[in-house]
């Protein structure tokens, strides 16, 4: 009985210093994202240190949880109303791309994307532009305004590939709390590489070869 | 009784840690993080006194969470979103203006070319408000939609309540 109770207690005090741990280096990383590069002089609270650099590195450093999963499997409406299904994608390597009109650096991306599109379109790469812009679905004269808004951007960005409009169980399922968030899924359905604000495009072409099944996969 | 003690204690170890396991659908990622936060604080005032039937102008400071930056009132670039306020009169009240401050000019580092107009750090608002002899609260909401260098969140707000008492 007390080596029972024994047992229970140092199991107590083990799972309590991992938790100590664990909170430790989540406060670590909320500090990091949330505080910028140049220093402000009003600085003064967690949130407002200046750590730019560091914010970008974490962002570099963020790993998906659904990485090396199967991709949570959807169906969304793309501009023309259409219903378009992640599983009709099965069998080609695929990027998935949360973004929004009002995000700057998605400009950054979008170009890259369509020219790896391009690129790679003998390797059967296809890409999935997800638009997580607000739509009023209960306003039908506000709907119409928010789809030609996304669409004047799709037309003006020259974007090569489909573009579906958003739903909060998808962004809940993908964990998309930002834009650009942007996962490569290979052609068994399987996530093996994920982003989370503009990455690089070496680092986007490397992990399309994963998800192509290339080199460094 | 010494046993009773060790038992309870270690049953609660137990369930404080097993009550603190990381359940599959709660993201730890600094972003998922950042995006439960508020990004933008007002910070006050909470409360002015003023004279009734004339006209005042209220300063309305904000802080913007550091390493980031919000769309100024008039941002340059086509489909931004720009920072607004939208506030709620009460019976007695008026709210004639709200006087935005000229944003700073920024460009993310991977697209130098493209500048923005933008807040960081505190700024502040102008309300200009008249108002009858009385108590009242104003309901204001700052819309605001926020980035770092490499990242944007979706538009959020803030709830900005300024009690009025106009003698």
């Amino acid at each position: 009985m007390i080596a029972a109770l024994a047992l229970m207690i140092a199991a107590g005090v083990m799972n309590y210093r991992q938790r100590r741990r664990e909170e430790q280096a989540r406060n670590q990383a909320v500090q990091m994202r949330l505080v910028p590069t140049n220093g402000d002089a009003t600085a003064g609270t967690v949130d407002d240190t200046n750590q730019g650099d560091s914010i970008a590195a974490n962002e570099a450093a963020y790993t998906s949880p659904l990485n090396g999963k199967q991709a949570p499997s959807f169906t969304l409406q793309d501009l023309s109303g259409k219903q378009v299904s992640l599983s009709s994608y099965k069998g080609r390597p695929l990027i998935v791309d949360f973004w929004a009109t009002w995000c700057e650096p998605c400009k950054v991306e979008i170009p890259w994307f369509e020219k790896l599109h391009d690129q790679y379109a003998k390797d059967g790469l296809e890409i999935l532009g997800v638009s997580t812009d607000d739509l009023d679905r209960g306003d039908p004269a506000k709907l119409f305004t928010q789809k030609r808004d996304i669409s004047e951007f799709v037309t003006r960005m020259h974007m090569n590939y489909p573009i579906l409009l958003s739903a909060e169980s998808v962004e809940d399922q993908y964990h998309i709390d930002a834009t650009p968030t942007t996962f490569f899924i290979d052609r068994n359905g399987r996530i093996v590489a994920s982003t989370v604000g503009l990455a690089s495009r070496d680092e986007i072409e490397a992990d399309i070869r994963k998800a192509i099944g290339g080199a460094n996969s | 009784m010494r046993t009773v003690l060790a038992f309870m204690a270690g049953t609660l170890w137990l369930l404080s840690s097993s009550s603190a396991q990381k359940l599959p659908w709660q993201n730890s990622s600094s972003a998922a993080n950042a995006a439960n936060q508020q990004l933008v604080h007002f910070l006050y005032p909470q409360q002015v006194t003023f004279p009734a039937g004339k006209p005042q102008t209220i300063d309305l400071h904000f802080r913007i969470a550091g390493g980031l930056h919000i769309n100024s009132h008039t941002p340059r670039q086509k489909g931004l979103i720009a920072t607004n306020l939208a506030e709620v009169e009460p019976s007695g009240v008026k709210i004639t203006a709200v006087d935005f401050p000229a944003g700073s000019e920024f460009a993310f580092p991977a697209d130098p070319a493209t500048k923005l107009s933008i807040y960081s750090g505190e700024f502040v608002l102008k309300m200009h408000i008249v108002a009858q002899a009385g108590n009242h609260l104003v309901q204001g909401v700052l819309r605001y939609q926020a980035c770092d260098n490499s990242t944007c969140f979706p538009p959020r707000t803030v709830p900005v309540p300024i009690d009025v008492i106009a003698k």
